[in-house]
């Protein structure tokens, strides 16, 4: 299997509020495909919120890449990309 | 200075069916002075009138040794002015007075009550007392008639402990089999230098419940008497450093992150930036835990060196409101809002250091929840942590 797709979900005060208390509960609201392929972790404040050329909070990132005004589907259409871009399994998910 | 905080707790049991206790321990501070001074006083009788003459002799005596009446005097008003008992004719309750100045000197007047134990490294130690007659009542009258003050004085040491107690406890289990007259003062002192060998640590407030409690096991669960234990503990001060907010000036960043290393004490940083940033200047690594989440206050992190790490403004500002609302935490959903009360509960000091940048982020209008200004926050927090829970708070801006 190949490995986790790293899912950084951003806890700073921005973020939770603007809904970033619910992209912490991803796991349990994924697809079951997709559900067992994250690995899933909090962090403080990321900064992106200062800048509004990041976009709006809240913010989390999926292997690295940001996504603004993130929402469960936005992370899950993110995930499945990152799986395709890395051997075309991802897709069966979505 | 070591062992220079005073801590003063107590417990009490009232007679069993009286709904008004008729012992009252009652203590003060004087912010100015930094002087402490506690009363125990047990009125003649139970219930409601007892608890009315221990009510005046112990607001009496406090009020005589702030205004720095001599003791006598203090001793010879109260006694003039208690109202007289309609059954018994007489006007009677006892009184221990404690006056702690802020060097650590003491100074206690005991009338009546059973003689107090102190408690130094572990050992009794039995200060010198001095006794001083003082006329009771309004009528002249020969020997009889005379009270007995017992006066002594000494230089408190870190670690003392101070234990005074009603008759009570001294009379707990008095006519049972095992102890006929009573628990009895020397084996008071023995449980109490007993319990401060076994938790060096104990708290004032426990080491007052564990006299009562015991007292009460003695009297088979329903107190013969009202039962009360006081405790002045002589200890370092439990410090907590809050840091909270970057600095305005990233420049400053560097002294925000010497205050977190140099504390002694607990430390909470409450922002994320604000463990960023400490993060970065320590090397720290700072992990958020996923285990239980709450929809309204972010999760709490950990990060090396820190006792707690939370969001800012969100979980400090639910810790002012709880704290300014509520009596008791202990029921509480564990989030970090009520972690971070614990943690300042469980100090005596508390030390907010608050950087002042604003995220503008905050301001957004489309946010679905106002959020407050830190500097408000934090002001909110301090006051409800001085004024309603005695919190030596101290707040600096960086």
């Amino acid at each position: 299997m190949s490995e986790k797709v790293r899912v950084v979900v951003c806890t700073g005060t921005a973020c939770y509020v603007m809904g970033g208390a619910e992209l912490l509960d991803i796991e349990s609201r994924l697809p079951a495909a997709l559900a067992g392929r994250i690995e899933l972790e909090g962090s403080p404040c990321l900064g992106l919120c200062h800048d509004r050329r990041n976009g709006a909070a809240p913010f989390a990132e999926v292997d690295g890449e940001t996504v603004a005004a993130a929402t469960i589907e936005g992370l899950a259409e993110a995930i499945g990309r990152r799986l395709a871009a890395r051997g075309g399994s991802g897709k069966e998910g979505l | 200075m070591k062992g220079s905080f005073v801590e003063i707790g107590h417990y009490n049991e009232a007679k069993r069916g009286e709904r008004a206790e008729g012992d009252v321990f009652l203590s003060r501070k004087s912010a100015e002075e930094g002087r402490l001074i506690a009363v125990l006083s047990d009125g003649l009788g139970s219930g409601v009138k007892a608890n009315v003459l221990a009510t005046l002799t112990a607001t009496m005596a406090a009020g005589c040794a702030a205004s720095n009446v001599p003791i006598k005097r203090t001793a010879s008003v109260i006694m003039r002015s208690l109202p007289v008992c309609s059954e018994r004719r007489i006007s009677y309750a006892t009184f221990t007075l404690v006056d702690v100045a802020a060097s650590g000197a003491l100074s206690i007047v005991e009338y009546d009550n059973p003689a107090y134990v102190l408690v130094r490294e572990g050992s009794l130690v039995e200060p010198i007392k001095t006794e001083i007659p003082v006329k009771r009542g309004r009528r002249s009258g020969g020997l009889g008639n005379m009270a007995i003050l017992r006066w002594s004085s000494f230089q408190a040491r870190p670690g003392d402990r101070l234990v005074v107690f009603s008759d009570g406890v001294t009379q707990a289990g008095m006519g049972s089999r095992a102890s006929p007259l009573g628990w009895g003062g020397p084996a008071v002192e023995d449980f109490v230098v007993g319990a401060v060998r076994a938790e060096p640590g104990v708290s004032a407030r426990d080491l007052a419940k564990a006299v009562v409690r015991e007292a009460l096991a003695r009297d088979a669960g329903a107190a013969r008497d009202d039962i009360t234990c006081g405790v002045v503990y002589f200890r370092d001060a439990r410090r907590l450093l809050v840091l909270t907010g970057p600095p305005l000036y990233p420049e400053r960043d560097v002294e925000m992150a010497r205050v977190f290393r140099e504390f002694q004490g607990r430390r909470l940083v409450a922002g994320g930036t604000t463990a960023s940033i400490i993060a970065r200047e320590t090397g720290a690594k700072v992990k958020v835990e996923l285990g239980r989440l709450d929809p309204e206050i972010p999760p709490a992190a950990s990060m090396e060196g820190a006792d707690l790490v939370t969001e800012g403004i969100v979980t400090l500002g639910r810790a002012a409101e709880l704290l300014s609302s509520r009596e008791r935490f202990d029921a509480l959903p564990r989030n970090a809002a009520t972690r971070a009360i614990d943690l300042m509960l469980d100090s005596d000091v508390i030390e907010f250091v608050v950087g002042t940048k604003i995220n503008e982020a905050h301001q957004d209008p489309n946010m679905p929840v106002e959020l407050e200004i830190r500097r408000n926050v934090v002001k909110r927090l301090a006051a409800v942590l001085g004024e309603k829970f005695l919190k030596d708070v101290k707040v600096r801006f960086i």
